[in-house]
C-alpha cells in the first residue's frame, strides 16, 4: 500500500513561481493526473516527488514518511520521461534489467522479470533489439517496463506519450491504464492533454500557476468546473456573463434574457456579477420556418459557422446572449447552412455558475 | 512476346560513367587537388628514402639501418608509453569533469570552452618555461623522469580531448539518461561508468586518437627537457644522415597511421549516441 501526499509544496525559479503551496493527496493504487497548461508547475511537482528537484518549502510524504531527505536513487520510484530515455548501448532486455542489476539480483531472476515485463507491454519478441531499432511507441513501452521492473512504490509518468503519433498515443495510454490496474500501483501522470487525463485517471488535478485549481474525478472536472480556469481549460465551454437578479430563485440576467440556474452550487447574492458556463452538447437546436418566432423559453439564433467534427458538427450561433457554440449530430447539421434561423434550447440543468 | 531485360555485369568504364554522372566534375577536381596535397609529400619522402644507396646494397637499406638501431625501439616505445599515459591522465581528469559540468554546472561551459583553448594561444616554449620550475618544485623525482612529459602533454591535448568529450555529451540526452538511471537506483559514478561512458565511446576514441598523435609527435618540450622521444630521435637521425632520417619519417608516419586506424576501428564497433526512433 502506497500513498503520496504533497503538503504546502513551493518552488520558485528566480522570479517565476513554479509551485505555490501545492497540496495533493494520492490514495493507494490510485491513478492521478496532473493536468494543466505549460508552465503550470505539474512537471516540477513530479520531479520533486522523484527527487530531481527540491522545493523551497513543503513536504512530500510517501506512506506518511517525508522523502525529501532521500536522494532520487533511494526513493524506489519508477519514472517514465517525456524524452526517449532508453540507454542506447543496451538492448530492450538489458534496459529493463538495469535497475535489477543495481539491486544485485541474480542473472536468472533478472532475465525472468525482464521477459515478464516486456511481455506485459507487448514487446516479448523485441527483447534483443537496441533502442535505435525500436519505434518511439515501442521505446516508451520498454521505458515503462524498465520503470516497473524495480517494483516501485510509486510510478511517475512525465508526459510519456507527447512525442508519439495521435493513434499510438491513444493505444498506449489505454495500455498504461490496463497495466496500472493490473499491478495496482499508485501512479502520478503529468499531461497537458485533457482527453488523455480524463480518459485514464481515477482523479485529475487541474493546475494553474503552481496551484491545484480543482481536484476530482474526470466526471466532476468535466461536468462541474469550480473555477473559470477549469471551465475554460477542460473541454469547450460557452461563457455567459450575467447579474444575479434573485438569489433565492437563482435567476440571472444575461443581456435581455433571464436564465434560471438550478446549479446546486449556486451561492451568489442578488446584484453579484457571475459567469455562467454551458457545454456545446447541452444546447439543442430546432429549425424555424421563415418569420416564425421561437417557442416560449427558447432563444432565437442565426447560424454563423459549421465545423464538422465527425459524429457531431459544431454550430456557431449569433444570439441575444452573444455568440454560442452548439454540438448537433452531423446528420441534423446537414439541414443547416450559414444564416439559417434556429430556435435554441439551453439545458439549464447543465448551467454552471461561477462568481467573477 | 514480352521483352526481358537481363542485368549485365558493369564494366569499369560503365561504373566510371555512373560515378561521373552522380558526382559533379568540380567535386572530383577538388578531391584530386586535396589528394595530391597530401600524397605528393609522402611520395617524395618514399622516393628520397630509396636514394643514396651504393651499388649492390638492398634498395630498403635505409629502412633496415633504422630497424637495426637499438635507439629506434627505445625511443619509439618511450613515446608510446608517454602517449598512453597522456591518454589515461587526460581521460581520468576530463571525463568526470566534463560530465559534471554538463550535468550540474552548465553555466560553467563557456569558462571551460575558454580554458580549453589556452594551449592554442600560449606557445609550447612559454608553457614549458612556466611549467618546468613548477614541476621541479613539485617533485624533483618526477621532473627527471619521462612521465613528466605526460603531464605536460595533457595540457597540450586539453583542447582536443575537451572538444571531443563536449561534442559527445551534447549528442546524447545526458540529463534524461542520468535521471533515468538514478530513478532505477544507480549512483552517479555507476551511471557514469555503465550508462554514459559506453555512449561516449566514439568521443573518447576520437579524443584519445588526437592525444596520441600529439604525444607521439611533440618535439619542443621533449627536446628542451632532454628526453629522447621518438620525434627527438627522428630529428637527431635526420641531422646526421638525411636518407635514414627520411626513411625514419616514413616509418613513423606508418606507425602513427596504424595506431590511429587501430583506434578508429576500435571505436567503430558501437556505442553510438544517436538513437533514431523508427516511425510508428
Amino acid at each position: 500500500m502506497t500513498t503520496v501526499e504533497l503538503r504546502g509544496l513551493s518552488r520558485r525559479f528566480g522570479n517565476v513561481v513554479a509551485l505555490d503551496h501545492l497540496d495533493l493527496e494520492v490514495h493507494d493504487a490510485e491513478f492521478v493526473s496532473l493536468l494543466g497548461p505549460s508552465g503550470c508547475g505539474k512537471t516540477t511537482a513530479l520531479r520533486i516527488i522523484a527527487g530531481f528537484e527540491w522545493p523551497d518549502s513543503g513536504e512530500v510524504l510517501v506512506d506518511g514518511h517525508d522523502v525529501l531527505g532521500r536522494p532520487a536513487n533511494k526513493r524506489n520510484m519508477g519514472m517514465v520521461f517525456q524524452a526517449y530515455s532508453l540507454f542506447p548501448n543496451m538492448t530492450a532486455q538489458q534496459n529493463v534489467e538495469f535497475g535489477l542489476r543495481v539491486r544485485k539480483q541474480s542473472r536468472d531472476e533478472r532475465a525472468k522479470r525482464a521477459r515478464e515485463l516486456l511481455e506485459l507491454v507487448g514487446l516479448g519478441t523485441a527483447m534483443s533489439r537496441y533502442p535505435r531499432q525500436l519505434s518511439g511507441g515501442q521505446q516508451q513501452r520498454v521505458a515503462l517496463a524498465r520503470s516497473l521492473a524495480i517494483a516501485p512504490s510509486v510510478l511517475l509518468l512525465d508526459e510519456p506519450l507527447s512525442a508519439l503519433d495521435a493513434k499510438v498515443r491513444v493505444q498506449l495510454r489505454e495500455e498504461v491504464r490496463r497495466i496500472q490496474l493490473e499491478l495496482g500501483i499508485t501512479t502520478l501522470y503529468v499531461t497537458h492533454d485533457q482527453e488523455e487525463a480524463l480518459s485514464i485517471s481515477d482523479r485529475v488535478a487541474v493546475m494553474s500557476d503552481g496551484r491545484v485549481e480543482q481536484f476530482g474525478t474526470p466526471a466532476q472536472i468535466y461536468s462541474g468546473p469550480r473555477t473559470a480556469f477549469v471551465a475554460n481549460f477542460v473541454g469547450t465551454m460557452n461563457r455567459l456573463e450575467g447579474t444575479v437578479v434573485s438569489s433565492a430563485d437563482r435567476i440571472v440576467r444575461c443581456g435581455p434574457v433571464m436564465l434560471n440556474v438550478p446549479d446546486p452550487s449556486f451561492n451568489h447574492l442578488a446584484g453579484e456579477t457571475v459567469e455562467l458556463f454551458l457545454r456545446p452538447e447541452d444546447i439543442s437546436l430546432e429549425l424555424l420556418s421563415n418569420g416564425d418566432k421561437p417557442p416560449e423559453g427558447l432563444l432565437e439564433g442565426r447560424v454563423t459557422s459549421l465545423t464538422f467534427l465527425g459524429p457531431v458538427t459544431r454550430v456557431g450561433l449569433a444570439t441575444d446572449l452573444g455568440p454560442l457554440l452548439a454540438d448537433v449530430s452531423s446528420g441534423v447539421a446537414l439541414t443547416l447552412a450559414a444564416d439559417t434561423v434556429v430556435a435554441i434550447r439551453l439545458d439549464s440543468t447543465a448551467l454552471r455558475s461561477i462568481a467573477r | 512476346m514480352a521483352q526481358v531485360t537481363v542485368p549485365v555485369a558493369q564494366t569499369g568504364s560503365h561504373r566510371l560513367r555512373r560515378i561521373r554522372s552522380r558526382v559533379p566534375i568540380w567535386h572530383l577536381f577538388w578531391l584530386l587537388i586535396g589528394a595530391l596535397f597530401f600524397l605528393l609529400p609522402v611520395y617524395s619522402v618514399v622516393r628520397f628514402s630509396l636514394q643514396g644507396i651504393l651499388p649492390g646494397q638492398n634498395p630498403l637499406h635505409w629502412y633496415l639501418t633504422v630497424f637495426d638501431d637499438p635507439n629506434f625501439k627505445t625511443s619509439f616505445w618511450l613515446s608510446v608509453q608517454i602517449a598512453l599515459e597522456t591518454v589515461a591522465v587526460s581521460l581520468v581528469l576530463m571525463v568526470p569533469t566534463v560530465f559534471w559540468v554538463h550535468l550540474r554546472l552548465p553555466g560553467l561551459r563557456p569558462v571551460m570552452d575558454l580554458v580549453s583553448v589556452i594551449p592554442f594561444v600560449v606557445p609550447p616554449i612559454v608553457l614549458i618555461v612556466g611549467l618546468a620550475p613548477f614541476l621541479k618544485t613539485f617533485s624533483t623525482w618526477l621532473f627527471v623522469r619521462p612521465e613528466v612529459l605526460s603531464l605536460i602533454y595533457v595540457v597540450f591535448a586539453l583542447p582536443f580531448m575537451y572538444r571531443a568529450l563536449d561534442a559527445g555529451l551534447r549528442a546524447i540526452d545526458l540529463k534524461t539518461m542520468t535521471e533515468a538511471a538514478e530513478s532505477l537506483g544507480a549512483s552517479l559514478p555507476r551511471t557514469l561508468v555503465k550508462v554514459i561512458l559506453p555512449n561516449l565511446r566514439a568521443a573518447i576514441i576520437g579524443g584519445s586518437l588526437l592525444t596520441v598523435a600529439i604525444a607521439m609527435g611533440e618535439f619542443t618540450v621533449a627536446s628542451l627537457m632532454g628526453f629522447t622521444t621518438f620525434s627527438v630521435y627522428t630529428y637527431n637521425v635526420g641531422t646526421s644522415t638525411a636518407y635514414e632520417g627520411v626513411a625514419l619519417t616514413f616509418i613513423s608516419l606508418l606507425l602513427v597511421w596504424g595506431a590511429m586506424l587501430g583506434l578508429y576501428l576500435l571505436g567503430r564497433g558501437g556505442g553510438g549516441a544517436a538513437a533514431v526512433a523508427i516511425k510508428d
